[in-house]
């Protein structure tokens, strides 16, 4: 089966044709860096296999997500390519689609975004396109499928893209290297196209350098490089040979652009400089910001998300517990299958069901800002305040998409570029509060803030980022010596998101929170439950001399000075590590709550408004989920890394929640 | 051709100008630099500065980004 790969610059839409193509759901997103990782998809006509890869500017990788592409090209063999260029900004485009050209494999250019391009006045011929290169010029629309249909036939018969035959002279003393290095690399097999490895040894490509070098020696090669370089010198040529090569290229381009392109009523992109000239003001860029999250939080809680749940909330515990109850009675259930189903699976399960519609709002919302290109303008606004605490504005695409979930986010930090700042903000993550803790604190804040409950949300997401902040600082003097860090970002133009995406990618990762209902909740509440139906009496023992109550009581004289020393609390925390959720389920199964009003009755009894603020806050900082402690791993490929993150994040959550909960005993509250 | 020669910082915003020479920035961001095609040569235009002596975006081939005033600083530019 033959594989394609998706090649192409950031942001210029190669996942939108991925999905597009091969009927996938991957994530896309409005700014430079989304696909973070290779995916395989099968094309939808069964003419083989699509790879979609990070987006990149060169084969020469800074990122992490550029050296996946960047390996791909050199280490696996992709039969044919599909370059994405952008129409409306085909110049810098092009100089990929150079080198890709050179790769000497079957190449189609998709030129996508031909709407943006229309609509901003600029025109691309590409039938001269087409001629000037020598391979197929396919105009695109990835977004709404425009040429999709032309890419697939042409696909379909991969065989029929011919070959490239594009070449382009880099000047005699440059030639002269190249064809020299072709002879060395001659007996070698298994290799890309020659001329194209000589060149990128040429240019110092250090994923093709580590290649070679595992193969072969390449003192020799280097040294011909240096030799071409000190020639170009001496004839005060350029400073560099990768310099050279570059401007050979940059005039092939300016030269070809003349003649495709025609920006003759180009205009300037309208939209995006009005909505640039209010969002990223210099005074009320960050005001804005802050309202912007703030209505994320008043829409999830109060507005829309709220009363979606009570909704939910009156289905499980009205007609479906009922009809369980019911249905198990007249099946003639014994009292432990009953006990289970009523009291462990549909209390643990559907405890957090509840929250699914404002899970779902907050993850729309999110999608909304990720498709829209605001991410980027966010990172350009809190980078002064990133700078200051030692990391850089980018660390915020990663944080924002840490709200939803923390796995992804993670994963979001491969496209920052410095390895420090990538691991600061892989560190960070944890403290920023992912969907799966807002049960607790939707819980929490019914009982003790019903007039304020979003603020007493927001609160817990600012206080997260609170302390990332004041830890990054502490972080990156400790272990980073105060290293500076870069920052530069591109902005895309401002796009309207498509209810098409929107649904899809908040689809994508609602399901997450789904699947983890019917797999780990309701795993974990049914190992809770039994092991509060079981004790060492036997069954059916008093909840009070369960294994659970035992074992919770074990933790709770560690809780005490924290405010919540209770068997119940305590036993909330060890499967809370498993999924964030589960404490939540745990609460419900350990409260015999009939619904959430029920339960919110319970636990104004247990707890009091400080000691429930003291809890909250340890929910939020205790540790990263399983899950994330996983990527974690993964991604700092360092147990050593992985350890600390766990260990920092106890030891903040303990420490904060021992000084407020004692510190508001001091001031009397309760 | 006379050369009138100030930082890209110094620029009133607004203004379009072409680069003379980046000289001393980070290599890592010289690199994401060049591949946006920010080089010596190139017109730029500077769009605006952020909030709390933050970043300032600048426009250069049709895409926006922004940069560091630090480093926007080191980016020498000609008036004429
Ligand atoms: N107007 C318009 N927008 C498009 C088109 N194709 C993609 N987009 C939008 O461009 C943005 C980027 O799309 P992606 O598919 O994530 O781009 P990508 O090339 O995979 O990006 P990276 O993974 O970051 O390299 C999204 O907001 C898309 O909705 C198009 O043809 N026209
Ligand atoms: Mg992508």
């Amino acid at each position: 089966m033959s594989a394609i790969a998706l090649v192409g610059n950031p942001n210029t839409g190669k996942t939108s044709l991925f999905n597009t193509l091969t009927a996938s759901y991957e994530y896309v997103g409005n700014w430079a860096g989304v696909t973070v990782e290779k995916k395989i998809g099968s094309l939808k006509n069964g003419a083989g296999k699509l790879i979609d890869l990070p987006g990149i500017y060169s084969l020469h990788p800074l990122s992490r997500d550029e050296g996946v592409a960047a390996q791909y090209l050199i280490e696996e063999s992709p039969e044919a390519l599909i370059n994405i260029v952008d129409a409306s900004q085909l110049e810098r485009n092009l100089l990929l689609t150079l080198q890709l050209l050179e790769y000497g494999k079957p190449t189609v250019l998709g030129l996508n975004m031909i709407d943006v391009a229309t609509a901003r006045g600029i025109h691309v011929n590409s039938e001269v396109l087409q001629d000037r290169l020598g391979i197929p010029v396919l105009p695109l629309v990835a977004r709404t499928g425009k040429g999709c249909k032309e890419i697939l036939s042409l696909l379909g018969q991969s065989a029929d893209i011919p070959p490239v035959r594009f070449k382009l002279h880099y000047g005699e003393i440059a030639e002269a290297a190249i064809t020299s290095i072709e002879l060395e690399l001659q007996p070698m097999k298994d290799l890309p196209n020659h001329r194209w490895i000589a060149l990128q040894l040429m240019e110092q490509n250090p994923v093709v350098l580590d290649f070679l070098k595992s193969r072969m020696d390449i003192r020799k090669l280097v040294k011909l490089g240096d030799a071409c370089q000190s020639e170009l010198q001496r004839k005060n040529l350029a400073l560099t040979l990768p310099q050279w090569l570059r401007s050979v290229r940059m005039d092939y381009i300016r030269s070809l652009c003349l003649e495709v392109l025609d920006r003759a009523d180009q205009k300037p992109h309208n939209l995006t400089e009005r909505l640039d000239a209010l969002l990223t003001h210099r005074f009320w860029g960050l005001p804005l910001f802050i309202f912007i999250m703030y209505a994320l939080f008043k829409t999830t809680f109060d507005w829309v998300g709220g009363p979606l749940s009570d909704l939910v909330d009156g289905l499980i515990s009205g007609p479906i517990s009922e009809g369980a109850n019911s249905l198990l009675g007249f099946l003639g259930a014994s009292n432990f299958t009953h006990a289970l189903i009523v009291d462990g699976i549909i209390a643990g399960v559907g405890g957090v069901i509840v929250f699914v519609p404002q899970i779902f709002i907050l993850f729309l919302i999110i999608s909304f800002l990720e498709d829209s290109g605001y991410m980027a303008r966010v990172c350009l606004l809190m980078d002064s305040t990133m700078e200051r605490m030692g990391l850089n504005g980018k660390a915020f695409i990663p944080f924002i998409i840490g709200f939803g979930c923390n796995v992804p986010a993670i994963m979001a930090a491969r496209s920052i570029e410095q390895p420090k700042d990538r691991m600061l903000t892989t560190l960070l993550m944890p403290l920023m509060s992912c969907s799966a803790r807002l049960p607790v604190y939707a819980l929490f804040a019914a009982v003790f803030f019903p007039e304020r409950q979003a603020f007493a949300v927001l609160s817990m997401y600012v206080l997260g980022i609170v302390f990332a902040l004041i830890l990054c600082k502490i972080f990156s003097w400790l272990l980073f010596k105060n290293e500076s860090s870069v920052f530069m970002i591109e902005l895309p133009p401002y796009r309207m998101p498509q209810i098409k995406t929107l649904s899809r990618s908040t689809w994508e990762k609602g399901k997450g929170f789904l699947r983890k209902a019917g797999t780990i909740i309701l795993a974990g509440s049914v190992i809770i439950w039994l092991v509060s139906y079981a004790g060492p009496g036997g069954f059916d023992v008093a909840m009070d001399d369960s294994y659970l109550a035992k074992f919770g009581g074990l933790i709770a004289p560690l809780l005490a000075p924290l405010g919540f020393g209770t068997w119940q609390a305590g036993s909330t925390l060890v499967p809370g590590f498993l999924a964030k959720e589960v404490v939540v389920s745990t609460m419900n199964i350990i409260y015999h709550a009939p619904d959430t009003t029920g339960l919110e009755n319970q636990i104004s009894q247990v707890f009091t408004p400080l000691s429930a603020i003291s809890f909250m806050i340890f929910i939020l900082l205790y540790i990263p989920c399983l899950a994330t402690v996983g990527v974690i791993k993964k991604e700092t490929n360092s147990w050593k890394w992985t350890f600390f993150s766990m260990g920092y994040c106890l030891v903040l959550a303990y420490t904060v929640s021992f000084l407020v909960f004692q510190s508001g005993k001091l001031f009397g509250w309760s | 051709m006379t050369l009138h020669l100030c930082s890209l910082l110094q620029l009133p915003t607004g203004s379009t100008v072409s680069i003379h020479k980046i000289e001393g920035i980070n290599p890592i961001l010289r690199r994401r630099l060049a591949d946006l095609g920010v080089l010596e040569g190139v017109r730029i235009r500077l769009k605006g500065k952020g909030p709390f002596l933050g970043p300032i975006t600048l426009e250069c081939n049709g895409q926006l980004f922004a940069i560091r005033r630090k480093e926007a600083s080191r980016i020498e530019v000609n008036l004429a």
